[in-house]
């Protein structure tokens, strides 16, 4: 995760699977379901749109765009999946 | 149980737009039905989905409603009078002599279009019927005037009767019965312009020109028809979100097939404007049953553009996302939502191409999932499931993936006059092999 002391740090996997995993909660799933950072998101109920809502939020904290090649479900199946990427595009 | 003398339940968003765009044709006595078709293991007692549905208007008046509309200029809206003086819709049970008659019958469904203003905007039909090699089994058919609610509405109604069957004298939910209709948005009036007002400005720019259909030309539409097929095969990766599951990958798809009947038909090469409806519930949960809780968007592309699946599957995924960036989804369903304040004949005027009636090129949808706690229903296993809507004349089709268990549907929707059988029998079998799927047995 970036942090806030206007040098860019290592972003932390188990900060960036949280944040993953807060934004989905608060904008995609009921308030009754929330996700964990291993839950597949596909069983969770996330359709295509769901998904690209995701990238936008990577793309708005994170800095950059998942590009088609990578949105394989290695990448994107769980929240912590999304930061392993997230982490190793960082690096 | 005591209840207020009438009940009123206006009509939102996607609603108004199901109701307006069949208003397009109203001299034309096009049905605006909408079939749920569940098949299951053994017969249904339909006595038991009367027991349920006098229960749940209990809880919940809308499927005895009526609707109405006072004035021209109020609002479109279910009223339902206190609980006494609500009948529950009619559960209908039919013997078929063979097999064969069940397509026939479920096409008839979808032909005796519901009259909401003077009948319950649903019905149940048992159609029973014993095939060779199994004993007797049903088919429970629902059926509904489609602005009532949307596919995962009709879902969640039914999972609500199976509860009220279920439950053997208990408090249904608990004693906490859920929230049967969603809520109005809560931002204040003067976002929701704003937002309205950004929706309008884009949908004019979607299409320079109206969109081209096979029911362009189509002045005399003939019986709402459907073809489902069921299939089993596994989504398998092409180089994208969830490959062949993701919605846009399915829509280049069937963008390819009606491609190859617009060549055929040598239909002008003008962009396909094809609505995509985005499920606005909270995931996983049921959510509302009672309206269409949907947002749109608009896919645009050209029939020579499915030459290439691959790229035009991510311009399509580019192309949402943009929609989604720009925040163009959240606005058509937030402009949606004005509609209410207008009558029916000026509510489409934004939209491009109604004024010749030419509205979209194609109807495309993924209805996702028959919900596994659905796997029993009335004391038999669901052995299949899927949804057959009825499409207007123009376009004249649609095409409609869901999935239930192991089984991947696939129904095509028609007019007659606007496809053959045989140019649906083609789609049929080029989406099959698309999408690399085996016939189920």
């Amino acid at each position: 995760m970036t942090m806030s002391t206007g040098k860019l740090s290592r972003p932390d996997p188990e900060g960036v699977a949280t944040a993953v995993m807060d934004f989905i909660n608060a904008t995609i799933m009921a308030r009754s379901r929330p996700v964990r950072p291993d839950d597949d998101l596909e069983l969770a109920g996330l359709d295509s749109m769901a998904l690209l809502k995701v990238l936008l939020f990577i793309e708005a904290r994170y800095g950059f765009w998942m590009p088609d090649e990578d949105l394989v479900a290695e990448n994107i199946r769980t929240p912590r999946a999304f930061a392993t990427y997230i982490c190793r595009r960082s690096a | 149980m005591r209840t207020p003398r009438l009940r009123r339940l206006p009509l939102r968003g996607a609603d108004l737009v199901l109701a307006a765009m069949q208003s397009l044709w109203k001299h034309a006595g096009v049905s605006n039905n909408t079939l749920m078709v569940v098949q299951c293991d053994g017969p249904i007692d339909p006595e038991r989905i009367t027991r349920s549905l006098e229960r749940f208007l209990d809880f919940c008046p809308w499927p005895a409603a009526r609707l109405r509309r006072p004035f021209p200029w109020g609002k479109l809206h279910w009223a339902a009078r206190s609980r006494a003086a609500l009948h529950v819709p009619p559960v209908r049970q039919r013997r078929l002599r063979a097999p064969e008659a069940l397509h026939a019958e479920l096409e008839a469904e979808l032909n005796a279009a519901i009259d909401p203003r003077r009948e319950p905007p649903l019905r149940f039909s048992v159609l029973d019927y014993t095939p060779e090699a199994a004993g007797p089994q049903s088919v429970l058919v629902v059926t509904w005037f489609h602005p009532l609610m949307d596919p995962r509405g009709g879902q969640n109604l039914l999972s609500h009767l199976a509860h009220l069957d279920e439950i053997d004298g208990r408090a249904p939910w608990g004693g906490a019965p859920p929230a049967f209709v969603g809520n109005p948005d809560p931002r204040p009036l003067k976002e929701r312009g704003q937002l309205g007002r950004r929706s309008q400005r884009y949908m004019r720019t979607l299409t320079p020109v109206p969109p081209v259909s096979p029911g362009t030309g189509l002045t005399s539409p003939g019986r709402a028809r459907f073809r489902q097929a069921s299939f089993v095969g596994d989504d398998h990766g092409v180089g994208g979100i969830r490959s062949t599951r993701e919605i846009c990958w399915r829509l280049a798809l069937v963008g390819r097939t009606m491609a190859e009947l617009w060549r055929q038909r040598g239909l002008p090469d003008v962009p396909f404007l094809v609505p995509v409806s985005v499920d606005l519930r909270p995931k996983g949960e049921p959510g509302p049953t009672f309206g269409n809780v949907l947002a749109f968007h608009f896919a645009r592309f050209r029939p020579s553009e499915t030459a290439d699946l691959a790229g035009l599957t991510r311009a399509l995924r580019h192309q949402m996302t943009d929609a989604l960036r720009d925040g163009q989804i959240d606005a058509n369903a937030v402009a949606m939502e004005f509609l209410k304040y207008r009558p029916l004949s000026v509510m489409l005027r934004d939209l491009p191409g109604t004024a010749t009636r030419e509205t979209f090129s194609f109807n495309c949808a993924d209805l996702v999932d028959f919900p596994a706690a659905l796997e029993k229903l009335f004391g038999r296993r669901v052995v299949n499931a899927y949804h057959a809507p009825s499409v207007l004349p123009r376009p004249g089709i649609g095409v409609f993936f869901n999935r239930c268990g192991i089984k991947n549907n696939l129904v095509v929707s028609w007019i007659d006059g606007a496809v053959t059988e045989d140019e649906v029998a083609r789609i049929v079998e080029m989406i099959r092999e698309g999408m690399g799927w085996q016939t189920a047995l």
